[in-house]
């Protein structure tokens, strides 16, 4: 039976960074929150862990230019502990013996690209002037509830009307970028502009990040996009590290919340969410202990939401089978290594500033599309994308002194392999990594102290993450927006009263953005006022 | 002083000719200038070996639109069309499946394979149909002007919108989830059975550059489905070749009054204070007009045929991007005999007398696709087959048959190679291929042709040699096609409209660019 102190205002299932930014919205107004995390760990995947003694790996996500604003503004983030070191440029090694390297120094830039091709150092400028256009138009999308195409209710037929709107007032080349970012493949897109291919390969990447969708596929443009999307304070397209790697972010705003009320446990698995009389009044944990509130929130995603912790009497099998269809296909891993020293490049040696950036191992544009077609048959590719940081370099904190922590984000990965399973296949994989890369830093395997690899099905069992996808659902244009997770059901709400959804599964999606949960949050809000 | 008239039309395609019995029909006297010494553009019928005839491109129509066959009435000009109960017979290692005209009869083919797979293709193909009821609407307006959308514009706009609205939600939604999928997820969400899949997803991928895995193709399988909503596809053909249609459109649009001069090259477009004022011919000839419309691709027609200095710098470079290399070659066999197809049996002749599919499972396809992404076409490519000769016997002498085929993919730019010297291994793919499903293919052969995208630019001026002068990819249909500046037929050069396959909604043998382009510059023309 549910003691007293078992009862609150609001539960929400997961301490990921969305699930804890819901609470923390919700304290502010008033209400008595309980976050609930199945780890040790808050931050779900925006953790950072010691897996080997002395250093710190963000073992997922790692890099961050999405946190909106407004949530670190309206939670004293700074305050709480975070703090955004600049992740500088990008470095991408050619297996010709070049180099591609842009850093955030825009003349510095210019010039790097001007060697590769003088009409792209022209183009670079304009496209860069173009994108900016396009992430104000976008802007106002991440911060608006999807309103619902099909019914004449007339808020959401001014929300398009507003939309449209906007869209007119944009010039005719801007209304031109815009209708192809929505529906273009990353390349079609960036093949308008630049001519040299290791720049596009490069820049394209960004758009098929965390989908099962290759450089070539329409609507990786809008990827491309999304990405570009990120801001701190203020400078479109800056993407940094957090100071203690990405758990510290989710720390921070665990912190924020716990100031304004919310209590936190983790090790607190949600086994099952109680429905009574059509509504959601509460969890069960795995325990048996049982928790009580008149509103719910999951910021896990869908798969585990409805089809695994709701009994199926609850919902409509319509809806289930929406739930059913909308695609995870996780298509990406993670190694983390330790390192004794810094990896050496042959292109350009020695422990420069290209070190202290993002490094690319996206050498031309058909090398992208390869690495695709491997993970479409499923096969994890055979040379593989890879975005290696080094955040020991501009933080210290998560190394000891003399030695380095290296992150490789590596895509594809595809959640079901053809042959063999991940359990199998783990540490194949992760040695095709580091061949990959010990192509254009052969010392690196000389350096490595310790590893980690995180595959796919690391990521379902470890994080939750249905098949392995890091944005919990692909942002494929069927699965975005007022499409996004479930059509009719992209408000936040879900078929059970009282019970809401507030992760990265919902408008506009994935990233540590924190918009999924704050959003969420104010449409809660909204409705327990009016009701 | 040069010749004067009021519509001038280039290019006598099935678009062209379509435009100009409207406008002849509304009392202007067009006049059509046709490059090649036949009408018909893509819609031919020619001999390509002694005593073989075929529609030696397109073979399948979309079909015409009813109301334009009727408008035109071109049974009574000797249109003879065919459609076979047997929509495709989708060819595969372990066993064929057929698909008909009837729903029914489709099903219990398919419930051969998978009773689940039977019943989902119920639902689907009811559900299609809806949809297709009302994309159909939407291929046959005018997409709005963004700039400065007219009243006209706005009320048929509000009209389709009224009735998209009452698709209801479950389906309104179905439409905005399956158009921008990839048709292999679409094709997995209905059925389990590869052969299936596969079947239907080749519907959202021919003519494209677009394997089934590419976002975007559920939106090539809608807009066929406004033609011929049968999720197999259409298989609508015409006694005596795709030429007997556009022979008879021709028919048509000179009895309303049209001129049509063949064996006429229009070289340039001329241009006075940015208006077009009429056209000037390979001889030198020149001939005014009021109106001049153009059949030819988006491309040939502004970048080729308008002299650069009448186009806006920005507006060139955004046609210069518009995308449309093709992916499709056609072989024409003729053969001394009927092939037999491993598992086919009974009657033979109904079988084989709709399109012959190779499209055996999802990866099948989209490994034909990869190839085309490096530059080499298909080794084992998708291939839609007809032979006409089973229900038309004029084509070819008696007891003997042509083979039409459309390969995919086959990419207008070779990497390191040159489509002349690689013709004859693209053939050779093409019946090895095919001969894997009927072994004596091979020793029937009297005669092959090939021909490839290069052909399809240099001899029948396709730019880039794409069938639907252009690609349909999301970012290019509707108000965006082919430019978002100019979908209205219009173009910035004032009088110069387009009609052809490059404009809305283009896809195939449909008429609908044609009539959606005679009403739009009918409503200029009054102004």
């Amino acid at each position: 039976m549910a003691t007293s102190s078992h009862q609150y205002d609001a539960i929400v299932i997961g301490g990921g960074h969305n699930g804890l930014v819901n609470a923390a919205y919700l304290a502010r107004a008033g209400k008595k929150v309980l976050v609930l995390e199945r780890r040790h760990v808050l931050g779900g995947a925006a953790c950072t862990e010691e897996i080997i003694p002395g250093f710190k790996f963000s073992v997922c996500s790692y890099v961050v230019s999405l946190l909106r604003p407004e949530i670190i503004r309206d939670l004293d983030l700074p305050r709480h502990g975070l703090e955004i070191l600049p992740l500088d440029g990008t470095f991408t090694p050619m297996p010709s013996g070049d180099y591609l390297w842009r850093v955030n120094d825009h003349g510095k830039t210019i010039r790097e690209l001007r060697r590769h091709s003088r009409v792209d150092a022209e183009a670079y400028e304009e496209f860069g002037k173009a994108m900016l256009q396009m992430c104000r138009f976008v802007k106002p999308i991440l911060a608006m509830v999807p309103p619902d195409p099909t019914t004449l209710n007339p808020k959401d037929l001014f929300k398009l009307l507003f939309l449209g709107r906007r869209f007119q007032d944009l010039s005719r080349e801007d209304r031109y970028n815009q209708v192809q970012l929505m529906t273009m493949s990353a390349i079609d897109f960036l093949d308008q502009w630049f001519e040299t291919d290791v720049l596009k390969a490069t820049m394209s990447a960004s758009g098929i990040i965390g989908t099962f969708l290759g450089v070539r596929s329409p609507g990786t443009a809008y990827v491309l996009l999304h990405h570009y999307m990120g801001e701190i304070d203020g400078a479109f397209r800056a993407w940094g590290f957090a100071r203690g790697g990405t758990g510290a972010i989710s720390n921070a705003i665990a912190d924020a919340a716990r100031e304004l009320g919310v209590e936190i446990k983790p090790k607190t698995a949600v086994a099952q969410i109680l429905v009574r009389d059509g509504r959601a009044v509460g969890v069960a944990t795995a325990s048996g202990e049982e928790y009580r509130a008149p509103i719910v929130c999951s910021s896990v995603d869908p798969n585990l939401t409805f089809l695994k912790m709701l009994e199926p009497q609850h919902l409509s099998d319509d809806f289930r089978g929406e739930v059913k269809r909308y695609k995870y296909r996780g298509s990406s891993g993670k190694l983390n290594l330790a390192l004794d020293g810094l990896p050496n490049f042959t292109c350009l040696p020695g422990e420069g500033h290209h070190l202290r950036g993002a490094i690319s191992i996206s050498p031309s544009v058909d090398y992208m599309e390869r690495a695709y077609d491997d993970a479409k048959y499923g096969d994890y590719s055979r040379r593989p994308y890879i975005d290696i940081v080094i955040p020991s370099l501009t933080d210290p904190s998560v190394a000891p002194p003399g030695k380095h922590v290296m992150s490789c984000f590596v895509q594809y990965a595809p959640y079901k392999l053809k042959n063999g399973t991940w359990d199998e296949k783990r540490e194949a994989f992760g040695d095709n990594v580091i061949d990959t890369i010990a192509e254009y830093a052969p010392n690196l395997k000389n350096i490595i102290v310790g590893r980690q690899v995180v595959t796919p099905l690391d990521l379902e069992r470890e994080w939750g993450l249905t098949e392995g996808n890091i944005f919990q659902g692909e942002l494929s244009l069927e699965q975005l927006f007022f499409l996004r997770p479930v059509p009719g059901w992209a408000r936040y709400k879900t078929p059970v009263k009282n019970l809401w959804m507030c992760g990265s599964a919902t408008h506009p999606g994935g990233g540590i953005m924190g918009a999924p949960g704050r959003l969420a949050a104010l449409e809660i809000l909204k409705h327990a006022r009016a009701s | 002083m040069p010749e004067a008239r009021d519509v001038i039309i280039i290019g006598a395609g099935h678009n062209g000719l379509i435009t100009a019995f409207y406008l002849a029909k509304a009392g202007f006297k067009p006049l059509v200038l046709e490059r090649r010494p036949v009408v018909g553009g893509c819609a031919i019928t020619e001999e390509f070996h002694p005593g073989f005839r075929g529609s030696r491109l397109a073979h399948n129509t979309g079909p015409i639109r009813s109301d334009i066959v009727a408008d035109m009435e071109l049974s009574r000009h000797g249109l003879k069309a065919y459609t076979p109960t047997v929509r495709v017979l989708s060819l595969a290692p372990g066993g064929n499946l057929l698909l008909y005209g009837d729903q029914v009869r489709s099903q219990q083919e398919i419930a051969r394979l998978s009773t689940k797979d039977a019943e989902q293709y119920g639902e689907f193909q009811q559900a299609l149909t809806r949809i297709a009821d009302v994309a159909s609407l939407l291929m046959n307006i005018a997409p709005p002007d963004i700039d400065e959308p007219g009243a006209n514009n706005l009320w048929e706009l509000l009209n389709t919108g009224r009735k998209i609205r009452g698709l209801g939600e479950r389906d309104l939604y179905r439409v905005l989830r399956w158009a921008p999928m990839a048709v292999a997820d679409l094709a997995a969400e209905w059925f389990e059975t590869e052969l299936v899949r596969g079947t239907i997803a080749a519907q959202g991928i021919f003519g494209t550059f677009l394997g089934p895995w590419s976002a975007g193709s559920g939106a090539v399988l809608l807009l066929r489905a406004a033609s011929d909503s049968n999720l197999a596809g259409a298989a609508s053909y015409v006694v005596g070749g795709t030429g007997a249609l556009t022979a008879a459109m021709a028919a048509a649009a000179q009895a309303a009054g049209a001129e049509i001069r063949t064996a006429c090259e229009v070289s340039r477009i001329a241009v006075n204070n940015d208006a077009a004022t009429g056209v000037v011919m390979a001889n030198g000839e020149e001939i005014r007009g009021r109106a001049i419309i153009s059949n030819a691709d988006p491309r040939r027609t502004l970048l080729g045929l308008v002299e650069a200095q009448h186009l806006q710098p920005s507006f060139l470079q955004k046609l210069q991007h518009y995308r449309g290399n093709g992916t499709v070659a056609k072989v024409n066999l003729a053969l001394s005999g009927l092939p037999a197809f491993n598992g086919i049996e009974g009657d033979v002749t109904a079988r084989l007398s709709g399109k012959i599919q190779v499209s055996p499972e999802i990866d099948y396809l989209e490994r034909a696709f990869d190839a085309s992404k490096y530059g080499e076409f298909s080794q084992r490519p998708y291939l839609e087959v007809t032979i006409p000769t089973l229900w038309d016997n004029s084509l070819a002498p008696a007891g003997k048959h042509v083979m039409s085929i459309y390969m995919q993919y086959a990419p207008y730019r070779l990497r390191n190679a040159d489509w002349n010297a690689r013709r004859e291994a693209l053939g050779n793919t093409v019946v090895d291929t095919l001969a894997e499903y009927a072994p004596n293919l091979p020793s029937l052969i009297e005669a092959r042709e090939v021909i490839t995208p290069q052909d399809l630019e240099e001899t029948y001026g396709l730019t880039g040699g794409h069938i639907f002068h252009g690609e349909l990819a999301l970012d290019q249909l509707f108000t965006m096609r082919p430019l978002l500046d100019c979908a209205q037929y219009r173009t910035p050069v004032r009088n110069l409209y387009l009609c052809g396959s490059g404009t809305h909604p283009g896809t195939g043998l449909n008429g609908m660019s044609g009539a959606n382009a005679a009403r739009e510059i009918l409503k200029a023309l009054r102004k």
